[in-house]
């Protein structure tokens, strides 16, 4: 520093260079960023509806000898049995009969989070994968505007007819058909440790209604040293899903209904915010704030916990599990309440408009709807085919009974936390007022205030 | 004299090759005459070296910050369309100061700015001076209270995620060992952001502790020597004496700390694996995200950028002042 103040003239040369530099680089920055916008809009313009057909239309004409290339796909299963699945079905597909191969890209973390965000991004950029996993439903909407139709996919396939009726309906928006659904999981379950429930002395299959439900985690606590209900809370989705889980049990599938579609009544929706207290403030662990879901059900195998309530994801978990076995060492009842009913999740591929390989991309759709493909994937995720044709005969006693229940349930109603029954800010809001007023004190009054307001009026 | 002697050799090579030669001189000459009286020597000659890596900053660094700030005054949402730039207005920033949660966000964004950075600098200070008085193993002390930071957040977050947890916690055994506890650190808004700095502080000391020894080492030991034979106390001369003379490395350390606190959003994600960080921890970087990629409201969430980086801005803006009126710049 001392020869800097030797050289006065270096110095003031450099110090007038400071000086210029935010002079010129604003005038560059603005001659950037409007040559930016112009990009942008043309772009845009351009991929909004006309470019699309166009390029269809094209390679239908083109493909002599049906398509080929490479359809590039994303999708969230890193770990465990969602990695194993993904593998199952890119093999299946490889061995199907199509000149198309395919590049899966998975994208793990932070749930779907970080997948959402990368084809945020993509999107965004008119960059699109050829197709990517999310949930169909109202869950589409903020995809509006660049997902392309699927409708000869469907025509072609006959999905309708293959499909689970509620299928049919939350694939389309705005009158066409946008995604295919590769899998279901169910919602409302009640896994538990069966030698813990047994310990207590709680016979589980009489658990019909939420008051039952509640008697039972008070057996627990009384009579053993285990935690009655384990609870991941390191994230909201875990106290929204068992939210919904006790509204459907409490106030049935109607009430359940009004809700998510802005009619709830205040009354079933505070009486279930109050029986989730009484379970958050007397029956789950001290540490819940600190479990993440691999954490809970950890609880479960090991024997820490009786209960859990979880997607049937979890039951990947403990059959994975060594010396852990469905019904001698875990169980499954129905959540207390919701008999009759399968909550309903779906895993589907979106095909995204303005698609870099469209026609490609049409036969994995045509594929992810196939017997062949929903049976490679759902064995081994867990969950089970959206076909109502498919034989159960590869999948384990449990999903078999699963898949019973889904052909017989008197009400498949939409997931709240998965994107099948509001709209994904919605979701973002609920997960909102349970993280402000319902992660501990429980504030009952402003959360069902805050979950009536945060449903728009859809009637 | 400088630019003759250059004139002369130019004119030699240009006129030896093609006639252009002169005029392209003169049009050359009649743009770095004045340029170079304006911002001084050798202004145009030397920009071959600094123009094409300013132009490339210039664009993808304060290009993008513009580009941002347009975006945050237009109402973009979703994927539809594209931004319309014919209708800017200030809407998104007004409601962002009247979103409960953005204030929320603010306020702890501040609390950790300031907490976080005073609590690192203060006990990297101590660690320093402990170091400094020559005692045993010094490399293999330094070394390791360096080592936190060599750490990446995922790893760090997670290993403080099993040391507050409530029933197996080290940090409820310690409390608990003096009669304390236990806490809920994650789960009590109270608590949970005074977790995250305590995390962070832990993370972070080591760095501000190698600055301060940097600063406590190029300090004459006659310093020293003096204060002892004028009678002061360890304590006094410390005061007095040492921390008078660390003013510029504590600057430099606080800036950079701060910037770290403005982006903390690293650790809190990998706390709980997603954008929604525990109740009472949220700042705005994380609302940032989840307003961008959680809701697509594209031009909330540039809001919230923009509010960040003029935060950001007015950390870093009175030190680089502070450093130009001394010449350094």
């Amino acid at each position: 520093m001392s020869e800097l103040d030797n050289e006065p003239d270096i110095d003031r040369t450099r110090r007038h260079l400071v000086k210029a530099i935010p002079a010129t680089g604003l005038a560059v920055m603005v001659a950037g960023c409007a040559g930016g916008n112009g990009d942008g809009e043309t772009t845009t313009d351009g991929g909004d509806g006309d470019m699309t057909d166009d390029t269809d239309d094209g390679e239908m004409t083109d493909g002599g000898g049906g398509p080929s290339g490479t359809v590039e796909v994303l999708h969230g299963w890193t770990g465990g049995d969602g990695a194993r699945a993904a593998g199952a079905l890119e093999t299946a597909f490889s061995e199907a009969d199509t000149d198309v191969e395919v590049e899966m890209n998975p994208i793990g973390g932070g749930g779907n989070q970080n997948l959402d965000a990368v084809v945020a991004n993509r999107l965004q950029s008119n960059d699109p994968p050829g197709s990517f996993a999310n949930w169909p439903g109202p869950n589409l909407r903020r995809y509006e505007g660049v997902l392309g139709n699927v409708d000869d996919v469907w025509d072609e396939n006959d999905f309708q007819d293959a499909m689970v009726e509620e299928a049919i309906d939350l694939h389309q928006m705005n009158g066409s058909f946008r995604a295919v659904p590769l899998g279901s999981h169910r919602l409302n379950c009640l896994f538990y440790n069966v030698s813990v429930v047994e310990e207590a002395g709680v016979d589980v299959e009489s658990l019909t209604s939420v008051s039952a439900l509640l008697d039972a985690l008070d057996t627990v606590s009384t009579e053993t040293d285990a935690i009655p209900m384990t609870q991941a809370m390191s994230g909201t989705w875990t106290i929204t899903q068992l939210w919904a889980a006790v509204m459907l049990g409490e106030n049935g599938y109607q009430s359940y209904m009004d809700f998510i579609q802005g009619n709830g009544s205040e009354g079933d929706v505070r009486s279930a915010f109050e029986s989730l207290a009484t379970i958050h403030e007397n029956y789950i662990s001290d540490d819940a704030s600190s479990l993440d879901l691999t954490a809970s059900n950890q609880n479960i195998i090991n024997g820490n916990a009786a209960f859990i309530h979880q997607g049937n994801w979890a039951a990947g978990a403990f059959r994975n599990a060594e010396n852990f076995d469905y019904n001698e060492d875990w169980g499954f009842k129905t959540f207390p309440g919701t008999e009759g009913m399968y909550t309903l999740h779906f895993d589907s591929f979106l095909y995204p408009a303005d698609n870099p390989t469209p026609e490609a991309s049409k036969v994995w759709e045509a594929f992810v709807g196939s017997p062949e493909a929903q049976i490679a994937f759902n064995q081994f995720k867990g969950s089970i085919p959206t076909r109502t044709d498919v034989s159960m005969d590869q999948f384990g006693p449990y999903l078999q009974e699963t898949a019973e229940d889904f052909a017989n349930a008197e009400n498949r109603p939409p997931t709240l936390q998965h994107g099948l029954a509001v709209e994904s800010s919605v979701m973002t809001q609920l997960n909102e007022v349970i993280s402000t007023e319902f992660t501990g004190p429980y504030n009952v009054d402003a959360a069902t205030q805050g979950f009536l307001d945060a449903v728009p009026n859809m009637s | 004299m400088t630019e003759s002697r250059g004139d002369r050799s130019a004119r030699s090579d240009g006129g030896s090759v093609t006639e252009e030669g002169p005029v392209r001189e003169g049009f050359l000459r009649r743009l770095s005459v004045p340029l170079d009286r304006r911002f001084g020597s050798d202004f145009f000659e030397s920009s071959p070296f600094w123009l094409p890596p300013f132009l490339l900053m210039a664009l993808f660094v304060y290009g993008a910050i513009i580009w941002n700030l347009m975006i945050s005054l237009t109402d973009y949402t979703g994927f539809a369309g594209s931004p319309d730039y014919s209708n800017l207005d200030f809407e998104m920033y007004t409601q962002a100061f009247s979103d409960p949660g953005f204030r929320e966000a603010a306020i702890n964004t501040l609390i950790l700015l300031v907490a976080f950075t005073a609590a690192t600098l203060i006990v990297g200070l101590l660690l320093a001076i402990l170091i400094d008085r020559g005692i045993r193993f010094e490399n293999t002390f330094r070394v390791i209270y360096l080592l936190p930071m060599s750490l990446s957040f995922v790893v760090t977050a997670q290993f403080w995620l099993w040391m507050y947890n409530f029933n197996n916690g080290i940090a409820n055994r310690l409390v608990g060992s003096i009669g304390l506890g236990p806490y809920d650190y994650i789960g009590n808004q109270a608590l949970v952001l005074w977790a995250v700095i305590f995390a962070l502080m832990w993370q972070f000391s080591g760095y501000a502790m190698v600055v301060y020894l940097a600063g406590l080492r190029a300090i004459p030991t006659e310093h020293y020597e003096a204060a002892q034979v004028d009678g002061a106390s360890t304590v006094r001369m410390y005061w007095r004496v040492i921390i008078p003379q660390l003013k510029g490395a504590t600057i430099s350390a606080a800036v950079v700390l701060m910037v770290f606190a403005l982006k903390a959003f690293d650790f809190l994600y990998s706390l709980v694996s997603g954008y929604r960080p525990p109740n009472g921890a949220d700042i705005l970087a994380t609302k940032m995200v989840r307003e961008a990629y959680a809701n697509l409201n594209w031009s909330y969430g540039a809001a919230i950028a923009i509010i960040l980086f003029a935060l950001a801005l007015a950390v870093i803006g009175p030190y680089l002042y502070y450093e130009y009126q001394r010449g350094y710049l």
